[in-house]
């Protein structure tokens, strides 16, 4: 592990932080960043039932509400998001030894969506992160199931299965939203991801993601010993079935709680371990956590970009139309290799 | 010590079975090779150790307690596994990948110690990968990189060192670079290793296994191992197995060609020595001609040549002249035979009489082969000379290379 590399996570830690200040001080209205730490606030917290969590200032005025009511959650749940989307698709590179891997193109991602649709659908949005981290689990096995074949998961087979898997659960989801009118808008906002209906709520769920982010992190070393390959990874002493039984319900977690908070965002966990890979290396003890900072930067500045300048677009549409041609490019680079 | 012990064992893949009633055992420190043709089990026999297959029945021992008992990690600070080059998707450098061999140490919260490190180090100096510690895996070559995957398996610091056909993908000159570094690990390690190339095998392994089908054919020393008639029997080839000149390790030379149609009309008598006839002796073996030869003394090379074709030889004693029963047997094949080639060979008193007998045989048709590069070398003070003459001016015919012999022989018939 050389210091070179290691110097890029504070960095990435710098740039993400301020990001988000960014995040917070940027859009359609400008209020100044300054009124947040304004010392004559004086803050509570209030807890009841019905309304949930609020920790707000008194006498708190409209700027006030922009920026702390809306923004703020926002900045924090996009880094949260692009954090676990990242590690997730980080995680599965590194498992399928395929840098083509990612919980959106995988299958994960609409698994998540298509558990929160259900729920919405049948218990009126209870439980909805439970149901999408089982909707998730559910699809990630599914196409590993698919694509093993003797021990050996193709890179061919793994994002065919990933892509069948993708389009059936799709075709669920338009089937909810076709009989289900009523909640057709909500569902909508499953299949395109975005973070405009997020609150301080969702961030609390958010939570949840650095736990999984370090869980995974525990697993960095095995991770590069299994990215050499199953067999090689069991003579070096690595429970291999154990391991990838770990990872892929990790990576469902983490991708079920993202989809939970803003839907099926795509290629994010496809662009930055790639990305960061070129610059730290593929050493997954550094590569997980600045693979991590990336994501959330990345997606922080893909929903301040969109919620600015394109009147709040779902934020999905922003990544898959850099990220697509991304995968294309991967694409051809590996049939030409 | 028995370092591994197999007892007994039947694997299968599903309901394909690969290997049938195995029993084998390695000693502590020694070098085991496996050999056998393609599909005889040898890979799977060295992942049933390696526990990457589990067996039917039977059972795999390492340092007498069964191989069922060993967690993970323990199992890799016992036994290291080189693979036949890998296919590595991310760029690691050299020292990453080495590195690696130390995972069955380093606890999941931990990181690398100093031990850790030096050992990691000491395993590249000695495979000669040290310069390259800090170069991606995919700018080195294959040869490199294999010497970095014996490292990795080094630092595992293994009592068991498993290859499989680790060298194959090499040329010629790192196979035995890595067969050197590997053989200076005995004493300490005990080697298991699948050989294709049988003379690699005999002269690195103290003990050679044979598969065939499933089954060992086979243990013991190379010399017990690789012999004419196993050979034939598992890989199905004709071979000579003759003692390297300075190891004394036996060495296989397939014979390449096997035998053509029979000619059995044509028979030809052929006299050599000094090795002068070998390359004929094989080609009229080869083109189906029934050859006879002599007399030739049994230390002579081609005596080792028509032994080997199993061609009819007069024989005499080494260093003597040739006896009147040798001299009436050589009188009779050249009687029989439809011709008579003289290669350029040697001529002393001890075998001038091969070409004195031709002096009195007028109606024979007479090849000499006498080209360039070999020529007669008259140690008699002129008389053979003047008999090769006069067999010349009576009509024999002379020829420069082997397939002008043949096709006179031919032309003959």
């Amino acid at each position: 592990m050389s210091r070179r590399r290691l110097i890029a996570v504070p960095i990435l830690i710098c740039i993400l932080l301020a990001s988000m200040i960014l995040a917070v001080a940027l859009g359609p209205t400008s209020i100044s960043i300054w009124s947040l730490f304004n010392p004559e606030i004086t803050w509570t917290i209030i807890w009841s039932p019905e309304t949930g969590l609020i920790i707000r200032p008194l006498g708190y005025d409209a700027d006030w509400m922009i920026l702390w009511e809306i923004r703020t959650p926002r900045a924090i749940a996009a880094a949260l998001v692009g954090c676990a989307l990242a590690v997730a698709g980080t995680a599965m590179q590194g498992l399928f030894k395929n840098s083509m891997a990612d919980p959106y193109i995988l299958g994960t991602s609409a698994g998540g969506s298509l558990g929160a649709a259900l729920s919405i659908v049948l218990f009126a949005g209870a439980g909805l992160p439970i149901f999408a981290f089982v909707g998730a689990a559910i699809a990630t096995f599914t196409v590993y199931t698919i694509a093993r074949q003797g021990g050996k998961i193709p890179v061919e087979t793994l994002l065919l299965s990933g892509v069948a898997l993708s389009m059936l659960l799709s075709a669920f989801l338009s089937f909810l939203m076709y009989t289900s009118g009523r909640s057709l808008h909500q569902i909508m906002f499953w299949l395109m991801g975005g973070f405009w209906n997020v609150s301080w709520d969702d961030v609390f769920v958010a939570i949840l993601i650095p736990i999984g982010c370090v869980a995974i992190y525990l697993y960095a070393r095995d991770i590069n010993i299994i990215s050499l390959g199953e067999e090689d990874a069991i003579h070096l002493g690595v429970n291999v079935e154990r391991l990838k039984q770990i990872l892929l319900f990790v990576s469902a977690f983490l991708t079920g709680i993202a989809v939970s908070i803003a839907g099926a965002i795509g290629f994010v966990g496809l662009v930055t371990p790639h990305v960061m890979r070129l610059i730290v290396g593929p050493d997954h003890r550094i590569l997980l956590p600045a693979a991590a900072l990336a994501g959330g930067i990345l997606l922080v500045w893909s929903d301040t970009l969109t919620r600015t300048f394109a009147g709040d677009m779902p934020v999905g549409i922003l990544t898959a139309c850099f990220g697509a041609p991304f995968f294309i490019y991967l694409l051809r680079s590996r049939m030409k290799a | 010590m028995k370092s591994v012990e197999i007892i007994n064992i039947d694997v299968s893949y599903g309901a394909k079975k690969i290997l049938e009633a195995i029993s084998l055992y390695a000693d502590k420190g020694e070098i085991l090779g496996i050999i056998g043709p393609n599909g005889s089990g040898k890979t799977t026999l060295l992942k049933a150790m390696s526990r990457i297959v589990a067996p039917d029945s039977g059972e795999v021992r390492l340092n007498d307690q069964s191989l069922a008992t060993f967690n993970f990690r323990e199992l890799a600070q016992q036994i290291a596994v080189v693979p036949q080059d890998i296919a590595i998707s991310f760029d690691y450098t050299v020292r990453e990948i080495v590195m690696m061999g130390r995972h069955p140490y380093i606890g999941r919260l931990s990181s690398e110690t100093a031990r850790d490190l030096e050992v990691c180090d000491r395993a590249m100096h000695l495979t000669n990968v040290a310069h390259l510690a800090d170069s991606s895996v995919h700018e080195i070559s294959g040869g490199e990189r294999q010497r970095v995957l014996i490292a990795r398996a080094l630092t595992q610091e293994p009592k068991v060192l498993l290859l499989d056909e680790a060298t194959s993908n090499l040329d010629i000159s790192h196979q035995i670079e890595i067969l050197n570094i590997i053989r200076d690990l005995t004493g300490s390690v005990t080697v298991i290793s699948v050989f294709h190339d049988l003379n690699l095998a005999a002269c690195y392994c103290d003990r050679l296994i044979m598969l065939k089908e499933k089954k060992i054919v086979a243990v013991g020393e190379p010399e017990d191992v690789l012999t004419r008639e196993t050979l034939k029997a598992v890989y199905g080839i004709d071979a000579l197995v003759k003692p390297h000149p300075l190891t004394g390790r036996p060495y296989v030379l397939p014979i390449y060609e096997r035998t053509a149609k029979d000619r059995p009309t044509e028979r030809v008598h052929v006299v050599c020595g000094g090795g002068m006839g070998s390359d004929l002796l094989y080609a009229l073996h080869k083109e189906g001609f029934r050859v006879s030869a002599g007399v030739l003394t049994v230390l002579d090379t081609d005596y080792a040549t028509v032994t080997a074709l199993g061609i009819p030889c007069v024989a005499e004693a080494p260093f003597c002249a040739i006896s009147p029963d040798a001299r009436s047997e050589l009188e009779r094949c050249i009687d029989e035979a439809h011709a008579v080639v003289i290669t350029a060979m040697p001529i002393g008193w001890g075998n001038i009489e091969n070409i004195r007998i031709l002096e009195r045989r007028r109606n024979k048709p007479i090849i000499l082969l006498n080209s360039k590069t070999q020529s007669f070398q008259d140690f008699t003070g002129g008389e053979a000379e003047a008999i090769v003459r006069g067999l010349l001016d009576r009509g024999a015919v002379e020829a420069e290379r082997v397939d002008r012999v043949l096709q006179i022989l031919r032309e003959t018939a």
